[in-house]
């Protein structure tokens, strides 16, 4: 009887595990498997997810209609080419043929011209903003989209990458819902298994149009445990790669671990609303930048790792304005001597410095210390909801940190624009920025002019009263031996090529 | 009495000792625990005895400041939890049965309840605070001394000489004060100082979680959480703010023991017969 029941069980235990299929972890015996260790998405559909940091997660399961090189180039992706007319104002993508959606459906112009129209009206679209440029879409044919523009804009093929332009497949779009927690697109991978809190094996894709250059059979995204965690986790086997916080650097380099550093254009500030007291007396927003010491973010928030700027972008980058840096160096007796001459005493000024959480922390305690060394007074707020009143710029003030953008311009208008997300003063904006922004916008990208024209426009762009900047910190990866380099794309992780030993 | 046993001596030291630091702690740090430096998650040095944290500040002076808002926490909660329980935990043997069943009901209740989630919810409706966050933990461990005065009251309500004495004319009044107050003490001290101790465990609960303080205001749990973001830099930091909080939770438990066994039978007896002993000892 005892026999019998154990024949049972065990047959019972090879059938269930026989139904796991290829959702299972762990992959075959030789399959190439990547673990990563990652903060899961909440949404999965490009148009919601907007153009954050999470963009890297979807770019495994959504390819973009361009990519970037290591220079921060547009270079083909989906569209094999594109071309302006001769006034600037009109594009036109030609796609690669034979593109197809995981879910079987073409990837052709009429799902280009799908996906932009519907990043434009759709209600929960995070990428409308980003979008001004686009008056029309129309298609020419099967492989040509044809973009018509209400400004001479020739931004748009940097705008159309990963972060703006990540292709949806037009049929699961009917059922915006369903796509954003089940991701339907045409990158190297798709997804197998989504648990959300828990985990997302994705398989290779065939049909990717660079599937020749896709070394990695799956992906297993596990949610990043407590940041103490991750490098034992690699260490021990549990993960292949992870995000890595500063503070993380050491123990992982101590550990043997392969830490990277990837560049980006990352930058945090201090944002301000000029439009709410006492930030209404541009003596007061001058207080603030003065009182700011730079260095000690990058020594205590990035330990070393990052840089100070005072523009919304590293030092370096193409569009940083080396005219406008350093305008408003550290000088706490000036800044104490700015709040005295606006008539404020010391302790008068009292302020609420609402965060998101923990990843501002250390930052938010920065802010206060150094506002109260010149007489401000500053509660630090966590509030598991800031977004809400943040992009409703209702706040007073706040810290936020940009990943930054492939396009210089929309990180400009981003951050000075009228409309700017990162605008916490909006509609106020500096004299001058928008026609430095529109001579930026309709210089070609490989015009002499390019440079100084973008410069300038930043320089118009910190004219603004509503942001310090403060610091620049690198993409931060760590990975064990197993996984080959990773590409130094700015911000972004390419596919092609990475390798993982079985 | 308690400082009659050697448990009691030990309990009573280190409570002592934590009063003090709650109320000179600020006094005798050594430095601002709000000002940072340079010299950031520096290991214990003369000037630093037990090193800085990510912002450069002194970390003995930070524990030592946090003393006060834990103590009061712990404080609050066992106060709130008392006075709360104890008068109902009595009453509800002579106000009737509707008042008896509505009390139990009720201590049924909020047993159920876990109180940390109540907590982190009440500072999310009534803002980030100790006092409010403490108020509701009180109430929501009364139930422990409501059920303690019941049952110490039950005993001897229904004792002959107390029913002696109400047949003889005695007020409820007067039996609560004359008989049952004093069969009541004993266990709820020995229930206040666990409560105290449990007051302790939830204060650096919920500072570990960063509820209750705003930054930068020290605190014994987020001196520990900070600590636990910087292993690689300082393995040893998270060692003084966890002996702090366990040797007082400890001293707050020992202390509930002594209590208990000098009040109890047993404790009396073998108290007797130590005075006894230590009385011939001396002739």
């Amino acid at each position: 009887m005892k026999r019998r029941t154990l024949a049972v069980l065990a047959a019972l235990t090879l059938g269930l595990s026989g139904c796991a299929g290829d959702g299972g972890s762990g992959g075959a015996a030789g399959e190439s498997t990547l673990r990563w260790a990652v903060t899961l998405p909440a949404h999965w559909d490009p148009v919601v997810s907007g153009s954050g940091a999470q963009f890297r997660i979807l770019s495994l399961a959504y390819a973009s209609l361009t990519e970037i090189d290591e220079n921060g180039k547009a270079v083909p992706s989906l569209a094999k080419s594109w071309d302006y007319n001769a006034t600037g104002d009109q594009v036109t993508f030609h796609l690669r043929p034979g593109l197809k959606f995981s879910d079987g459906e073409p990837l052709n112009a009429a799902a280009v011209k799908a996906y932009l129209e519907r990043a434009k009206t759709q209600k929960n679209s995070a990428l409308f903003g980003d979008l001004t440029s686009i008056k029309s879409v129309t298609t020419a044919g099967d492989l040509d989209v044809v973009i018509a523009l209400t400004q001479v804009d020739y931004q748009i093929p940097l705008l159309l990458g990963e972060r703006v332009a990540q292709i949806t497949s037009p049929k699961a779009a009917l059922d915006p819902a369903k796509l954003d927690q089940s991701p339907v697109g045409a990158g190297p991978f798709v997804v197998t298994e989504y648990v959300p809190g828990s985990h997302v094996y994705l398989k290779k894709n065939p049909d990717y149009w660079d599937a020749a250059n896709i070394h990695l059979d799956r992906v297993e995204l596990q949610p990043a445990p407590d940041a103490a965690t991750i490098v034992s986790g690699l260490k021990t086997g549990v993960y292949d790669f992870a995000n890595l916080g500063a503070a993380q650097v050491k123990a992982a380099e101590g550990a043997g671990l392969d830490v990277v550093f990837q560049p980006g254009y990352n930058a945090s500030n201090i944002s301000i609303n000029v439009n709410k007291e006492p930030f209404t007396n541009p003596k007061v927003v001058d207080a603030v930048r003065y009182a700011t010491n730079r260095q000690e973010y990058v020594d205590k928030v990035t330990f070393g790792t990052g840089k100070a700027t005072d523009q919304p972008f590293p030092p370096g980058y193409v569009a940083y304005d080396d005219q406008s840096a350093n305008a408003y160096p550290y000088d706490p007796s000036r800044a104490k001597a700015l709040l005295a001459e606006a008539g404020f005493a010391p302790g008068q000024i009292k302020l609420d410095l609402v965060i998101a959480g923990a990843i501002y922390a250390t930052a938010s305690e920065i802010v206060q210390s150094q506002l109260k060394a010149v007489g401000i007074d500053v509660t630090i707020k966590v509030d598991p909801n800031w977004e809400k009143p943040f992009f409703a710029k209702d706040l007073t003030l706040s810290l936020y940190g940009t990943t930054g953008r492939e396009s210089p311009v929309q990180t400009l208008t981003a951050h000075f624009g009228p409309n700017g997300p990162l605008n916490l003063s909006t509609p106020y904006q500096p004299a001058g920025f928008e026609a430095a922004v529109a001579a930026a916008r309709s210089t070609p990208l490989d015009s002499p002019d390019y440079a100084k024209n973008l410069q300038a426009a930043t320089r118009a762009g910190l004219e603004s009263r509503a942001l310090v900047f403060t610091y620049s910190q690198p993409n931060i990866f760590v990975k064990t031996g197993k996984v080959s380099d990773i590409t130094p794309i700015p911000g972004q992780i390419h596919w092609a090529g990475l390798k993982v030993e079985p | 009495m308690v400082l009659r046993l050697a448990s009691g001596r030990i309990a009573v030291g280190i409570l002592g000792v934590i009063a003090l630091l709650a109320v000179l702690g600020p006094i005798i740090a050594p430095h601002d625990p709000l000002e940072g430096g340079t010299d950031i998650l520096a290991s214990p040095s003369a000037a630093h005895w037990l090193g800085t944290d990510y912002l450069g500040r002194d970390v003995l002076s930070r524990l030592l400041d946090g003393s006060r808002v834990s103590v009061l926490g712990a404080v609050q909660v066992a106060l709130i939890a008392l006075v709360v329980g104890v008068v109902p935990g009595i009453l509800s043997v002579y106000l009737g049965r509707p008042f008896e069943w509505v009390t139990l009901r009720l201590a049924d209740t909020l047993i159920a309840l876990p109180f940390l989630v109540f907590a982190v919810a009440v500072t999310a409706l009534l803002g980030n605070g100790i006092p409010q966050a403490m108020f509701v933990v009180g109430i929501m461990v009364s139930p422990l001394f409501y059920r303690v005065a019941r049952a110490a009251t039950l005993s001897v309500a229904r004792s002959p000489y107390v029913e002696a004495a109400i047949l003889a004319g005695a007020s409820v009044g007067w039996v609560v004060r004359k008989h049952v107050w004093v069969k009541v003490l004993p266990p709820i001290a020995v229930a206040l100082a666990n409560t105290t101790g449990v007051g302790f465990v939830v204060v650096s609960s919920l500072t570990f979680l960063g509820i209750g303080v705003q930054p930068p205001a020290p605190t014994w749990g987020g001196v520990l959480a900070a600590d636990l973001g910087y292993l690689s830099f300082q393995p040893w930091a998270p060692l003084a703010p966890t002996a702090l909080i366990m040797a007082t939770v400890w001293a707050c438990n020992l202390l509930a023991d002594a209590i208990r066994d000098v009040t109890g039978e047993a404790g009396r007896a073998l108290l007797n017969t130590r005075t006894v002993h230590a009385a011939k000892e001396a002739r």
